[in-house]
């Protein structure tokens, strides 16, 4: 329970107060009139006794009293209405609210920090901040209170306005003051009519109601005299005669009215009625005798209340329907019987006294009383307090006591044994007297049971607590004993209290009497009202012991269907009983305020059911009851909606659509739609306003992309902003009239740039235009990305803030929802489902910084630009187009394809360029080409390669042409990758375009290749910010496996070189047809095989078989073999370095002018892209050898190049296409094979890791065995067969030359050795018989590719087959005497045999 | 049988909450969080020393009308929280323990998974269908 500024020991006494009654004749009233006060009114700011009283108890001990307070009432004859009461309550509580600049109570309770009583609470602002520092003012103080003024006022009202009931005596009234006026014609017989009034009203049996304590009623006299007006001595008089026939103790002269009211305001009077009557409004109901009329002053002072709150609102709601405008106690009165008992006067009274009230705030209450006047006042309380009221009481309670006492005798001493007949007889005559009360009897008011209850109530009324006990205690038992169940509950409950209340604690406080009083009335006696007082006496004294939880548990059981305000005040009381709990409960304190939240909304307690849910909120917020904290934060919307907070209420609903949501989708819809219908009131409030910040759907800012693209528009290139959307609900979002919002410089050309920068929001078409997407839909939990546009018109810097929509649901959507939706929601008129306009800001977060120190220890981003472009003078733009362009190749297929370039902007374009990977993928065409016709339609079944008609007659011999590198675009020192695209005039003009023939090659390996192209070009003019801009493109080619081409070259041994110098080579070409057949291939032909070379050059085809097509099918291997021979040195001479000679060797009857486009273009590209290759090898292998090995290496280097030109027949839908395609072998070494596909190559074996550095083992500078046996090439001649008749000679001479020829630039010393060198005898036996004859070692000295013929004559003496190739040469430089010593060739056999005739 | 089941977090904020679907799942989610404040009286009851061999099972945390919440606490300060339909008089108090071991050891099967980062909400399919079984047994 919170804390209430009363403690409890001062809350009981002042809630059981004497109750005095006044009965004022007409003149009376009319004095007190004027001070817009009744008498009762008058009185009550000075009815506690500011002074101790002292009285003597029965016993005569002296007893003392202290702070005593009365209660002076007019008398009304009508029982307070239980309807006028519930709106009476109704009202205080809705009137008493916190304070909205009130400190804040910060509790803090585990890992809780819990503001209590700030209304002003946001559901989703953090107000965490805002009460930080009043939470470190509250860990000081230990006082950690929650005060609940609207608690307070309730229960002050609800025990005040306890009609009187039969069973206790606490609020009858014990006296009567009969007030008449000094000015009266008859003062004396005035108060005879008072005395006979009362009387009347008192024993008569018409009035039931005011409920009166004994029969005899202490009347008290008092005669009001108006000081400036009336005539002093006649009211002196006045007196004196009363005093004489009341006597001194039983009347007064009361002087009121010192001053005339207009005269008022010179001198400031403390008005002490203001804080009695506005709050109170029971003084309203009493300042008027007729009953109806109690129920329109209500009324009225209910308007009154409301609109002094400003709750007027309340009744204003326009948007909604009805049901939130009726106040739920409206309702009530209407079905109020006494509302329909009003006559047309009751009207009348009502509208009179609305006019009176209305004015109300302003008047000035007591207006014609001075301090002395106050003074006065306060004195007349007192002395009929001390003469009057308190002997009275005095009196009465002996008078009690002695009557108890008889009778205790009696039934004690005497019947004590004949009680139990007596209690036995009552119970029928009683049962009579049952009314439809099912609390059990009723006793006659004169019944002795009632007599100790009402001395009891005596003595409580006079804080006599001890007293007041004991009999409280008797009259239980014997109500308990008569099975009076509403007497006896009523007993034990009062002596609950005064045993409370009693000082020094005789005894503990007996809570089980509480409990049963508590459960007698609720269940037994029906009555909720008593058992509602019972609850907050008893609650109000277990907090002030500590025991919260018991308190707590009473508070909630009290709670129930029959009065939601109750439930609500009882709810929220327990809460703040569990969160004062020693170990703070703070869950359960929320679940409570929850509760009693709902039932003040039920309650029509908009506000505190508001401030009750906001205040549960603190506990669920950010724990991970989303299921919970939904549901509170939808409550929070719609409370804030109807009180017409509408930040609040969006703010709690974009609560709930924010957060992932684990509703269901028919949830989430509702939730949705009651958002945007708020939103749409906030919006619709102030339609000027910035637009909103809408909440969904999520924006992925770091995912926003900005291309600056262009859709074939001349000029103006559109900015795209792609926008990453994601909805996070279950149901569908659209977002209509969906455009970028921006903010534009324009820069001034002219100069007068800062002044004039302006800045322009949106919607100004002539300088940027903005596309809209009218529909953009989005499916639950869908990312989406949107593509706005912007076309800029001018020139200056653009800033993207954020994108503006109108937010809508689909009406299609299911319309099912659990919690219930707004009304008005529903109500078809939006019937395109509902929508607002609201914008949401793009904010990209830069890269994370983490250059310097600084920014790697904290987290600091950089800058994000990509929102901000800015927009510069205009550039050319390039649209490139492929035609033909294939999907498909076969590895080294040739295609011709054919590009074209177009100029879309308004300004020219030069220096197209582009860059590719892979160079080699495709070619332009070199210079020669420029001449070729340039329709793609023209040229579709024509071969790609320049061909010429040959005659078939020069079918083996080669047909030579030659070509520079240069003319292909391989210059030295060039980049390869780039290549100048070559436009005919080198610039394009804007809307030009220009289509360039472009051949494409299949790369060599097979599978997908992606290749990318990038172009890049210039403005012809140069402007200063961007001088280029670039194209991309990427090309997906996939290829599949064609030929496989091999090739050797080796020496030739034969003398047939006609020229005698330089050596021939022979060239072995192995083609293996290696295509799957997927492709539908059929077969292969071998059209032609080009050498390119400088130095070298094919001369013929040597082993032409008598396949002439060389045609190859799945899976077959051809061989080719051709003769190479040097270039004739005047061609090599007179050709600069970079050209190379091409020679053809054609299989059909066309020739490829392999020196052309295309096939020239791929052979250097291909070269190229080798070179690159094998550059970096080479280079750190070769580094440290010496010029000698370099020499001793460059002859057995060769640098042929083969081109094999074939063409394909592939059958597809059954149609014959052939396809043409050439493949590249690059030959560098004698002896060495070269593939025209790369081989794949074996994962080198990993090494031991080493955990010592190796020796620096020097390089051996030593040639390779192999390499220095190519230094000299030896061959043999001699008749391969030899007839000799043995029979006639036994000896066989056979005389052999050996030619020996240096292959180096260099001197050769040569050794050759015809010794045999027998390692093993076999071989002497296979080899060994035949010798040679004559000198068996010559040295000799060969110059720089000179040729030696040495004349043998070998000897044999058997037939047989022989091996002449025994002689071993040796070779060395002749400058390098020491270091190569010799070498031995590896001969061939050379086979020889010898017949016998 | 069980009408809802649920599984804290030691700060307490759920790891698994599921409940009978018939019934309003707002109103057991309030429950079992206010259930969580008897928890931690429960558990602050207790001695310091005592906690060690302190009994993991609660017992009837408290009773309402219509339901009764048991309690359970591991000793990684992880709650469950069960809710049983009070007109139930199958379920003993012995029963209502041997429930929560078997949610124990599911629970802590869940744990064992490399792939469960703890704190994140339980959405194992084995646990799940434990619960399951849980909630259809009896009803």
């Amino acid at each position: 329970m919170a804390q209430c500024v009363q403690s409890v020991q001062e809350l009981i006494p002042d809630s059981f107060v004497p109750c005095v009654a006044a009965l004022c004749s007409d003149d009376a009233e009319r004095l007190t009139r004027l001070n817009h006060l009744s008498f009762a009114e008058l009185l009550k700011p000075f009815t506690r006794l500011t002074s101790e009283v002292h009285m003597r108890d029965p016993n005569n001990q002296l007893h003392i009293i202290k702070n005593l307070k009365i209660a002076v009432s007019n008398i009304i004859t009508q029982p307070p209405q239980p309807g006028a009461i519930r709106k009476l309550l109704s009202d205080v509580v809705s009137g008493s609210q916190p304070a909205d600049g009130l400190v804040a109570n910060v509790i803090t309770a585990g890992d809780y920090d819990l503001n209590i009583s700030d209304r002003s609470i946001k559901a989703s602002v953090p107000w965490y901040s805002n009460w930080k520092d009043t939470l470190m003012e509250m860990k000081e103080s230990s006082l950690n209170t929650a005060t609940t003024p609207w608690f307070e006022s309730y229960r002050e009202t609800f025990l005040q306005s306890m009609p009187a009931s039969d069973h206790e005596f606490l609020n009858h009234y014990l006296a009567c003051m009969l007030v008449a006026s000094s000015s009266e014609a008859e003062p004396m017989e005035q108060f005879g009519k008072l005395s006979q009034e009362q009387h009347r009203i008192q024993h008569n049996n018409d009035y039931s109601y005011p409920k009166w304590f004994i029969p005899n009623t202490l009347k008290y006299y008092v005669l009001l005299h108006d000081v400036s007006a009336g005539d002093e001595q006649r009211a002196e008089s006045i007196y004196e005669e009363m005093k004489q026939k009341y006597g001194t103790q039983g009347c007064y002269l009361l002087k009121i009215n010192s001053r005339t009211s207009n005269q008022a305001s010179d001198e400031q009077i403390p008005d002490p009625w203001s804080q009695y009557l506005q709050k109170n409004s029971i003084q309203n109901q009493e300042s008027y005798e007729d009953g109806p009329c109690t129920i329109s002053s209500n009324k009225n002072s209910d308007s009154n209340l409301l609109s002094l709150d400003g709750l007027d609102n309340e009744v204003k709601v326009d948007g909604l329907p009805n049901n939130f405008r009726a106040h739920p106690l409206q309702l009530d009165s209407s079905s109020d019987p006494s509302n329909n008992i009003d006559g047309p006067d009751h009207v009348k009274s009502a509208s009179s006294l609305h006019e009176t009230k209305k004015a109300n705030p302003g008047i000035i209450h007591g207006a014609c009383l001075t301090l002395t006047d106050h003074d006065r006042i306060r004195q007349f309380v007192q002395e009929f307090t001390f003469r009057g009221l308190l002997p009275h009481i005095e009196k009465t309670i002996r008078q009690l006591n002695d009557q108890l006492i008889s009778r205790k005798g009696l039934s004690r001493s005497l019947f004590s044994a004949t009680k139990k007949w007596f209690s036995g007889s009552k119970v029928p005559e009683k049962s009579i007297n049952e009314l439809k009360n099912t609390s059990g009897l009723l006793y006659p008011p004169e019944a002795p049971e009632l007599q100790i209850r009402k001395m009891a109530d005596l003595c409580f009324l006079v804080q006599h607590y001890d007293l007041a006990y004991s009999c409280y205690h008797t009259a239980k038992k014997d109500f308990l004993n008569d099975q009076a169940m509403l007497y006896a509950a009523g007993a034990l409950e009062m002596a609950a209290v005064s045993a409370f209340l009693q000082q020094g604690a005789a005894r503990p406080y007996p809570a089980h009497y509480m409990d049963t009083a508590i459960q007698t009335y609720r269940d037994i006696c029906k009555n909720m009202i008593l058992a509602e007082r019972c609850v907050l006496l008893s609650a109000e004294i277990l907090k002030s012991q500590s025991k919260y939880s018991e308190a707590a548990a009473l508070l909630i059981r009290l709670t129930s269907e029959d009065s939601d305000l109750r439930s609500a005040l009882l709810l929220e009381q327990a809460a703040h009983c569990f969160i004062n709990m020693k170990s703070p409960m703070v869950r359960k304190y929320a679940f409570h305020m929850i509760l009693a939240g709902h039932r003040f909304s039920k309650a029509g307690q908009k506000k505190h059911a508001l401030r009750c849910y906001c205040q549960a909120m603190q506990v669920y917020k950010g724990k991970g009851w989303s299921l919970a904290e939904d549901h509170i934060n939808f409550t929070i919307g719609r409370q804030s909606y109807t009180l017409r907070q509408l930040d609040n209420a969006v703010s709690a609903f974009r609560h709930i659509l924010i957060n992932e949501s684990k509703q269901s989708a028919a949830q989430q819809g509702s939730f949705l739609r009651e958002y945007l219908y708020v939103y749409k009131n906030v919006s619709q409030l102030s339609p000027d306003g910035p637009l909103p910040q809408l909440p969904l759907p999520y924006i992925n800012s770091s995912a926003t992309r900005v291309f600056f693209g262009h859709d074939r528009r001349p000029a103006d290139e559109p900015i795209t902003v792609e926008v990453a959307f994601r909805n996070p609900l279950k149901v569908p979002l659209l977002l209509t009239n969906l455009s970028l919002l921006w903010k534009f410089q324009p820069k001034d050309c002219s100069g007068k740039n800062d002044e004039e920068v302006k800045e322009l929001v949106a919607s100004e078409p002539e300088m940027i235009g903005t596309e809209v997407i009218s529909e953009f839909l989005i499916n639950s939990e869908e990312s989406k990305v949107a593509r706005l546009k912007l076309f800029p018109h001018h020139i200056g810097e653009l800033h993207i803030l954020g994108v503006v929509y109108n937010l809508g649901t689909i009406q299609g959507s299911t319309t099912v929802d659990g919690i219930g939706a707004l009304p008005g929601c529903h109500t078809g008129k939006q019937s395109l489902g509902m929508s607002v306009r609201g914008r949401q800001d793009l904010e990209i977060q830069g890269p994370r910084l983490n250059s310097t120190k600084e920014e790697k220890t904290s987290i600091t981003y950089g800058p994000d630009r990509r929102l901000d472009p800015i927009i510069v003078e205009e550039m050319p733009l390039l649209e490139v187009f492929f035609i033909h362009f294939p999907t498909g190749l076969l590895c080294g297929e040739i295609r011709k394809a054919y590009v074209e370039f177009v100029n879309v902007s308004k300004c020219p374009l030069t220096g197209l360029k582009v860059v590719c990977k892979r160079p080699e993928f495709f070619t332009f065409g070199g210079n020669t080409t420029a001449l070729t016709p340039l329709s793609p339609s023209a040229s579709e079944n024509c071969s790609a390669y320049k061909t010429v008609v040959t005659e078939s007659t020069s079918v083996c011999t080669a047909l030579t042409s030659s070509a520079s590198s240069v003319d292909f675009g391989i210059g030295i020192g060039s980049q390869p990758e780039v290549i100048p695209v070559p436009l005919p005039d080198t610039v394009l003009l804007p809307g030009a375009s220009v289509q360039l023939p472009l051949w494409l090659r299949g790369p060599d390996e097979e599978g997908v290749h992606e290749i990318n192209f990038l172009f890049y070009y210039e403005s012809v003019k140069k402007l200063p910010k961007i001088r280029h801009r670039i194209l991309r493109h990427t090309a997906v080619i996939c290829t599949s496996r064609s030929l496989n081409a091999r090739a050797t070259v080796c020496r030739s041994n034969s003398l047939e070189d006609e020229e005698g110098r330089g050596g021939n080579m022979l060239v072995f070409v192995d083609v293996e047809n290696i295509n799957t057949s997927e492709a539908g291939v059929k077969e292969f032909h071998i059209v032609q095989v080009s050498s390119s070379s400088k130095h070298w050059k094919l001369q013929k085809s040597v082993n032409l078989s008598e396949n002439k097509d060389a045609k190859l099918g799945s899976r077959e291997k051809g061989k080719f073999c051709f003769k190479a021979i040097r270039c004739k040195e005047k061609e090599v001479a007179t050709q600069s370095s970079e050209d190379y000679t091409f020679a053809d060797i054609i299989f059909g009857n066309e020739q490829i002018i392999s020196s052309a486009s295309p096939c020239a273009d791929f052979f250097y590209r291909s070269l190229s892209s080798e070179l690159k290759k094998a550059q970096p090898s080479a280079h750190t292998e070769k580094q440290s050898v010496e010029d000698a090995v370099r020499l001793i290496q460059k002859c057995s280097e060769v640098d042929l190049n083969v081109v094999i030109l074939w063409k394909a027949y592939v059958v597809e839908d059954s149609k014959q296409l052939i396809l043409e395609g050439q493949h590249h072998v690059i030959l560098h070494t004698v002896g060495k094979e070269a593939y025209s596909s790369p081989q794949k190559q074996e994962p080198p074996e990993m090494e031991p890791l080493k955990f010592f550095r190796p020796e620096n083992t020097a390089v051996s500078s030593r040639p390779s065995v192999e390499q220095l046996s190519s230094l000299i090439k030896t061959s043999l001649h001699y008749p391969e067969s030899l007839n000799h008749p043995f029979h006639q000679k036994s000896l066989c001479l056979v005389p052999v030359t050996l030619l020996l020829s240096n292959c180096s630039k260099a001197d050769v010393d040569v050794i050759v050795d015809l010794r045999h060198k027998t390692t093993s005898p076999e071989s002497l036996e296979i080899h060994g018989s035949f010798t040679w004859l004559g000198q068996t070692q010559y040295k000799l000295q060969l110059k720089s590719e000179e040729i030696h013929s040495l004349q043998l004559k070998a000897c044999f003496v058997h037939t047989g087959v022989y091996n002449l190739g025994t002689p071993r040469v040796f070779a060395k430089l002749s400058d390098q005497v020491t270091v190569f010593e010799t070498s031995q060739q590896n001969s061939m056999p050379a086979l020889i045999i010898i017949n016998n005739v | 049988m069980a009408v809802c089941v649920a599984v804290i977090a030691k700060e307490n904020y759920p790891l698994y909450i599921r409940s009978v679907p018939t019934e309003n799942e707002l109103k057991f989610h309030y429950m079992v969080h206010t259930s969580l404040d008897v928890v931690d009286e429960k558990i602050s009851a207790m001695g310091k020393a005592l906690v060690d061999q302190r009994e993991l099972y609660l017992g009837l945390l408290y009773p309402t009308e219509d339901y009764k919440v048991y309690g359970y606490v591991t000793n990684s300060k992880v709650k469950f929280v069960m809710v049983v339909d009070s007109s139930n008089t199958a379920l003993r108090d012995n029963e209502i323990r041997s429930m929560f071991r078997k949610l124990h050891n599911s629970y802590t099967d869940v744990m064992c998974n490399p792939f469960y980062n703890p704190g994140d909400r339980i959405q194992s399919r084995a646990f799940d269908s434990m619960v399951t079984s849980m909630m259809i047994q009896v009803c």
